[in-house]
């Protein structure tokens, strides 16, 4: 059984305007061990893609009109609040873009981290090394050390000491670590990582790649890592789905798709990357002209599959 | 050679120590011997970390700092000191791009009146009558790639890359000799960040403009600059053409920043999980 299978996921949102389509039948599934990159651009939907395998969306304005999400075996669409709460930070991990917002700036690092830790030990307590009997100050305690043991791992020197001090002491990355180990100390076996470099400097993403990479070695957890550039996606992933306006347009493994992209929108995004061996105006964005040719080819498979 | 545009000598910036709520802070050397020179129409790339000291020597250039020690120099004359008539002159011959679009545009103006502002301050330096302000903030529009129905949007109404087509465009209003870009694609998506990067190859073509352009991306620097300065920890490690410090880099520094580019050869990847 797959770790996760979503099976044509449809989502529509409501506004004031009425309900817009989102997600046009999502088909996607991951295994242990592997780490889909999931690419597109602004507004394409792989967001909301990731906030659905967690529930994350307001249920007063998103509408799922079809399909099925299944984590594990079980229907996260059809799960109850309890459920999906011990799902969430216990076996499905999440990190998002912004590692600044994520953190609460009142509270210090380590009581945020021991937060996690608890929330997730209350389904598994085995993961601070517990029975479940201990007294609420000794679950305290393994929390803390089991935080401080994650953040040193994850290449945080002085942990204990850093455990103590508030967000805006950290730079973006050592904060990204942060949040990164608050999604792994329930051990979770979905890594859901939405943007989590793109508001780094390159040097530091690399880094958090590594990060990721040994994480998938060590735990054979699976991954989802969006993002919106396949840059990035060549250099951690070992699959890759390509999104446009809410649907899948091309995927498989890196090696097939990146080396030789099916789909004119695939090739448009790799055109667009700015590597270090780029030429002066070799580089090409996606104007109206290449829009309106991705919509025709995109038009054109549909009619072939309906037909 | 004639005369740079941008000289920078012997630049250091340090920042004093302050007595503040909690404490005093010591003081902080940001930046130490900086030399660069930007000749006319170049575009010439500063490349480094967070917390190297690109938005300290941004500043410097601006003039919005005092330099501890050394100057800079536009055009042979030094950027501060100039009162309030030479600091509005200056500022005409030199604008800058900030990296978030969205932070940098008033969301209750219109882009008309966003961009036309900029020539009520300057129109007499540039012989714009009141008269003409609508009809050069068309041409500025249409140069940037926007058109006559985007004239009285607000912000809020348009994409991140419009926005920053908007900044590029309320930049360029006043018809400035450099423009400082200071990572004016890094939040933004890598297909529309492509679209900038040749708007502003193209407009340096056509306006003979010369750029300032900082980044911590390599790959972009690459893409658009003739000439590239290496900066770590406050210090330039690599100064030279762009085609010979990617080739050739002297540096581990520059060799790391190099290597961190993510390149889309899967076949490149230290890390690349067999599927």
């Amino acid at each position: 059984m797959a770790l996760l299978d979503i099976s044509d996921l449809h989502l529509s949102m409501r506004s004031f305007e009425g309900e817009t389509p989102i997600l046009k039948g999502i088909d996607l599934t991951v295994e242990r061990g592997q780490i889909w990159g999931v690419v597109g651009e602004t507004g394409s939907g792989k967001s909301l893609t990731g906030l659905t395998i967690s529930r994350l969306l307001p249920n007063t304005t998103a509408r799922y009109t079809g399909g099925q999400v299944l984590f594990d075996g079980k229907d996260v669409l059809r799960a109850g609040e309890r459920d999906m709460r011990a799902l969430r930070g216990g076996r499905i991990g999440m990190i998002f873009q912004d590692p600044t917002t994520n953190l609460n700036p009142s509270f210090r690092i380590g009581t945020q981290m021991v937060d996690a830790a608890l929330h997730a030990a209350r389904d598994k307590p085995a993961i601070l090394g517990l029975t479940g009997r201990e007294s609420r100050r000794a679950r305290r305690r393994a929390a803390w050390q089991a935080s401080v043991a994650l953040l040193e791992s994850f290449g945080l020197h002085d942990a204990e000491d850093r455990m103590a001090r508030f967000p805006h002491e950290f730079s973006g990355g050592m904060r990204q670590r942060v949040l990164i180990a608050m999604a792994m100390i329930g051990q979770p076996d979905l890594l859901i990582a939405d943007e989590p470099t793109t508001a780094l400097d390159v040097s530091v993403q690399s880094q958090i790649l590594r990060l990721i990479h040994r994480l998938v070695e060590e735990r054979n957890i699976g991954v989802m890592f969006i993002t919106h550039n396949l840059g990035v996606v060549a250099q951690l992933c070992s699959h890759v789905a390509v999104m446009y306006r809410g649907r899948i347009v091309e995927r498989g493994p890196v090696s097939k798709v990146l080396k030789a992209p099916e789909h004119i929108y695939t090739r448009a995004l790799m055109d667009a990357i700015p590597t270090a061996r780029a030429q002066m105006d070799t580089l090409r964005g996606i104007d109206w002209p290449l829009r309106d040719r991705i919509e025709a080819e995109i038009a054109a498979t549909a009619k072939e599959v309906t037909a | 050679m004639s005369k740079p545009l941008l000289k920078i000598e012997g630049l250091g910036h340090v920042y004093g120590a302050r007595r503040g709520l909690f404490g005093t802070s010591p003081a902080f050397r940001a930046l130490t011997g900086i030399d660069i020179s930007v000749a006319r129409g170049e575009s010439f790339g500063l490349v480094g970390e967070s917390g190297s000291g690109k938005t300290t020597l941004t500043r410097n250039i601006l003039g919005l700092e005092r330099p501890s020690e050394g100057h800079v120099l536009f055009d042979g004359h030094p950027v501060i000191d100039l009162g309030r008539g030479g600091e509005r002159r200056l500022r005409r011959r030199m604008q800058i791009v900030f990296q978030d679009p969205q932070a940098s545009l008033d969301p209750r103006m219109t882009i008309h009146d966003t961009i036309a502002e900029a020539l009520v301050i300057h129109g007499p330096d540039l012989g714009i009558a009141r008269s003409g302000y609508t009809r050069r903030v068309l041409d500025l529009l249409e140069a940037v790639g926007l058109g006559r129905e985007h004239l009285y949007r607000h912000p809020h109404e348009f994409s991140g890359g419009q926005r920053q087509r908007i900044n590029i465009a309320r930049a360029l209003a006043v018809e400035p000799e450099l423009l400082i870009l200071d990572e004016p694609t890094s939040a933004l998506d890598v297909s529309v960040q492509a679209d900038i990067l040749n708007l502003l190859q193209r407009l340096q073509k056509e306006l003979g403009l010369t750029y300032f352009f900082i980044s911590h991306d390599l790959g972009v620097i690459r893409y658009t600059c003739d000439r590239v300065a290496v900066i770590e920890r406050g210090r330039i490690v690599e100064q030279g053409p762009v085609a010979k410090i990617f080739d050739t880099p002297s540096q581990d520094y520059t060799r790391k920043l190099m290597d961190a580019i993510p390149d889309p050869d899967p076949d490149l990847s230290p890390l690349r999980r067999l599927a």
